[in-house]
């Protein structure tokens, strides 16, 4: 105990280390601020959008006398709130979309829209916690744990500190255990104060810091091994530095250009290539063409087929269907090797610990990949509610009826 | 002069003989290597394979069979944005946004299939490219070898003899610049040698020099530091703790506290949100789908007026495609003028953070780089103002078709009889409106103003650290 006291005591005349727990605290305290405030802004945007989007369809409402009109001018809003960890991990929330416009067209021509911010601010990257806990903190660990032993043998009281306190068992271990501590403690008190508040549960913040106080743990015992070789500060630092910038940079591109080498995408151009000339091609094919793979999904329609005129709205919703069937296995592709590189990017992510903290936090703020493709797969859910909503009226050639807005589809937040 | 050179060389040997010294610059000299060599086969590859998806969006587009016009208008056509011949150097915002454009009539689409939502997520920083591993770390080097070039003196007990022969502070100061410059210099090889493979792939010389001369400055700058920081303090530990911390503070922390400041100082609202409010001023253009709309009465009403007759059926021209073409064209006034008042707010942000550059070398030079590759927001605007351009061109040259040679009474019979139908299919050779696309970079004298700002930070650093270093060598006492 009277150790104990004595490290921290050691510390707290330690300006160096100060400096550095002092850094990590404010870096930790601003980036857990930017981060609710990026959240609440996503949230406001959002509470904007959906009664703009509510709004604009009333207005919709009334104009057109034909459900083929109504279905080819209403847009409806989708979205993928942000749950209430998103603040601590933006994750993909900067690069993919999270709300997305979509109508009764072919969906394959809509879903890839990007409602993208400034290029300049994905490119850079935001100040998340996650930033600096995974990338920032191990590099404050490195300056505050390098010299421990290096500076004392500089200073030639390393034989006489080794000796006296023997019988206590290393300082050396309780001091970087203090410091290692510290630090863990400066990154996850502003979590927690931020987090609670702002309605992130314990089931959510427990788990982070026990990755944040893993993650530091393991840089601490890549400190303990350098120090073994007994180098100078100025050697310890430039090798530690040296395996931070393998561990947390190098690898991680080498792991992200492998496995995108290794699972080729279909190309993004081919997608959008076929499904034009598939729904296109349709205007200049006899209907029946379009009408029977249109029918092997959508068999209930079989008696409504008859096509008497050169444009009938249900042939006009029926051909862009054909063309969302057409591209599918493209579609599906896209979407697979999405998935299969995530699974590989996570199973190799051991190799570099930074980047398993950073997936194990946007798994946790709901912000990686996986989410994304759900929010993808809620889109399309609603895309097919909202075709099934017309063809019933399309194919029996309803007059459009006055329902209000609540009983046409709309697309549902999910709870959160 | 001689002894200014051999202080260099002094130096220099001791690099040489030093394994930690030695070590660091080959692994580095590796991963520039390999870095360099990886960024530039990436962006060839993405330039061959986009200009030939180019090349194969307009032979498609071309060889569409006879048709209605206003059917090639929705049948719409592909635009893809080439990388210069610079991002293999630093691709830029080019993983972040979409590289290709949908073309069609009445809408602007987004840039869509963007590299970075597709790519493995793997936290860090996105992609490792070559512009990266010098703005980023290469500091880190030149930091490791040059943090003690002063202190090392004092340790050895070498300061007080150069000294005593008369060696002066400025002399110590060019000798150490020199070494520390040279080792420098033979890292900007790599960096070299691409930008010269980029002229030869047809970028303008002076871009390319350029954007040589910007990485030589910016690296420059990171010397007078060290050598400030270095001359100043008296420790290793402490010289090194400082420039850590400067390095921590610049390469990782200001240039997304910029980010940040310039998203919450002028918040730009998304597409979507642009799009929905737009919505009521494109309803007050009407929409040209339905020539009977109120809005084109006064249209039909002047027409009348101007060729002297009683219905739009006996016109010289067709009513519809007249009513396209306006409604086009008042449409698309609209949707410029909300596109360009995004990208001004958005050049706005970007000018915002680019002035963190005065606080952080890495923020400056990472905006220079961009502009002077031609991979920076703005260039990423000009492919976007230039879609635009082929989009009204061919949306416009098809509403000409429609005016001048499709019979009115045809095209409003077309969906209700077989025989109007096939004659309102214009003949292919219509479709030859459509303009060759191929995106090329602004001039290299334009990138050069747009990177004017940055150059100006990064000469103002290296003035004011070279200035203080100086002052601190000439007050060296042994």
């Amino acid at each position: 105990m009277s150790g104990l006291i004595r490290e921290i005591r050691f510390l707290a005349s330690d300006r160096a280390a100060l400096l550095w727990l002092g850094i990590a605290l404010l870096v930790a305290c601003v980036s857990v601020i930017l981060g609710l405030r990026e959240i609440a802004a996503q949230r406001a945007v959002l509470n904007d959008l959906i009664e703009i989007d509510y709004a604009e369809r009333e207005v919709l409402d009334t104009l057109y006398q034909d459900w083929g009109d109504v279905a080819y001018y209403t847009f409806h809003l989708t979205w993928d709130s942000p749950s209430d960890f998103a603040f601590a991990a933006l994750g993909q929330r900067d690069t993919s979309p999270w709300k997305h416009q979509i109508r009764a067209l072919a969906l394959e021509g809509q879903i890839y829209e990007t409602d993208a911010e400034n290029p300049d601010f994905a490119l850079i990257g935001r100040f998340d916690f996650a930033f600096a806990a995974n990338l920032l903190a191990p590099l404050l660990l490195i300056l505050l744990l390098h010299d421990l032993r290096s500076a004392e043998r500089t200073a030639g009281r390393y034989e006489l500190l080794s000796a006296t306190a023997a019988s206590q068992g290393s300082p050396w271990f309780a001091r970087a255990a203090l410091r290692t501590g510290a630090l863990a403690l400066c990154l996850i008190a502003p979590l927690w104060a931020g987090g609670l508040p702002g309605g992130a549960g314990a089931s959510t913040l427990i788990p982070a810091s026990l990755v944040v106080i893993l993650h530091i743990a393991f840089w601490w015992g890549v400190c303990v091994l350098v120090d073994r070789y007994g180098w100078t500060s100025p050697v310890n630092l430039t090798a530690l530095v040296g395996a931070w910038l393998a561990l947390a940079v190098i690898v991680p591109a080498a792991i992200k250009v492998s496995i995108e080498a290794a699972v080729p995408l279909p190309d993004g151009g081919e997608i959008l290539l076929t499904q034009r000339e598939a729904v296109n091609d349709a205007w200049d094919l006899p209907k029946a063409a379009t009408m029977e793979p249109f029918i092997e999904r959508h068999p209930a329609w079989a008696d409504y087929t008859e096509v008497s005129q050169p444009f009938e709205w249900k042939w006009y919703y029926a051909f862009q269907q054909v063309g969302d069937q057409t591209v599918e296995p493209l579609s599906q592709a896209y979407r697979d090797g999405r998935i299969r590189r995530d699974r590989l990017a996570g199973s190799l992510a051991w190799l570099s610990p930074p980047a398993l903290a950073e997936r194990a936090m946007q798994a946790l703020a709901d912000t990686n990949v996986a989410a994304t493709l759900t929010y993808e797969q809620r889109v399309r859910a609603f895309h097919k509610a909202l075709r099934e909503y017309y063809y019933p009226r399309l194919f029996r050639g309803e007059p459009v009826s006055t329902v209000s807005i609540e009983q046409r589809p709309q697309f549902q937040g999910k709870e959160s | 002069m001689s002894r200014v050179l051999s202080i260099a060389r002094e130096e220099s040997r001791l690099w040489l003989r030093s394994r930690l010294a030695l070590v660091t610059l080959v692994i580095f000299a590796v991963l520039l290597a390999a870095v360099s060599i990886a960024t530039s086969l990436r962006m060839s590859e993405e330039y061959h394979h986009r200009s030939e998806q180019q090349a194969l969006a307009e032979e498609t587009f071309l060889s569409q069979p006879d048709r209605h016009p206003h059917r090639m208008v929705h049948y719409g056509h592909y635009v893809f944005r080439t990388p210069p011949p610079l991002a293999m150097i630093d691709p830029g915002v080019d993983a972040v946004t979409g590289q290709s454009i949908f073309l069609e009539g009445h809408k602007q689409n987004s840039a869509v299939f963007a590299d970075a939502r597709a790519g493995a997520e793997l936290g860090g920083f996105q992609g490792l490219t070559a512009a990266l591993v010098y703005q980023l770390f290469v500091p880190l080097l030149l930091i490791a070898i040059g943090h003690g070039v002063f202190i090392r003196e004092r340790e050895e007990n070498t300061l007080a003899p150069l000294l005593a022969q008369g060696v002066t502070g400025n002399e110590l100061y060019a000798g150490k610049w020199i070494a520390l410059a040279g080792v420098t210099l033979a890292l900007l090889l790599p960096l070299a040698i691409v930008s010269a493979a980029a002229v030869v792939r047809g970028e303008a010389l002076l871009a390319s020099f350029g954007v040589i001369s910007l990485y030589a400055l910016y690296l420059f700058v990171w010397c007078g530091l060290i050598l400030l920081v270095s001359a100043l303090v008296r420790s290793r530990a402490l010289s090194l703790g400082i420039l850590a911390l400067f390095w921590l503070a610049s390469a990782l922390i200001v240039p997304r506290i910029a980010v940040e400041s310039a998203s919450s100082a002028m918040p730009a609202p998304g597409k979507i949100e642009t799009d929905l409010r737009m919505q009521a001023d494109l309803r007050e253009v009407g929409d040209g789908h339905f020539p009977g709309a109120p809005q084109f009465q006064q249209l039909r009403a002047n027409l009348l007026i101007q060729y002297d007759v009683e219905r739009v059926e006996d016109l010289p021209v067709n009513f519809r495609g007249v009513v396209s073409e306006v409604a086009e064209a008042d449409l698309t006034e609209v949707m410029n003028r909300y596109a360009e008042e995004r990208m001004a707010l958005e050049a706005r942000q970007a000018r915002f953070a680019e002035n963190f550059g005065w606080l952080s070398p890495v923020a400056a030079v990472s905006a220079g780089s961009r502009a002077l590759s031609g991979t920076d927001l703005a260039a990423h605007h000009r492919f976007l103002r230039e879609a635009e351009e082929v989009r009204i061109d061919y949306v416009q040259g098809l509403n000409r078709v429609h005016v001048e040679q499709l019979d009115y009474t045809d095209d409003i019979n077309r969906s209700l009889n077989e025989e109007a139908n096939r004659r309102t299919r214009m003949s292919a050779e219509n479709w030859n409106v459509l303009n060759e696309f191929s995106f090329q970079p602004a001039a290299a004298g334009e990138r050069l103003t747009q990177a004017g700002a940055p150059l100006g930070m990064l000469s103002a650093w290296l003035l004011l650290l070279t200035a203080g270093g100086i002052r601190a060598a000439r007050r060296m006492q042994p």
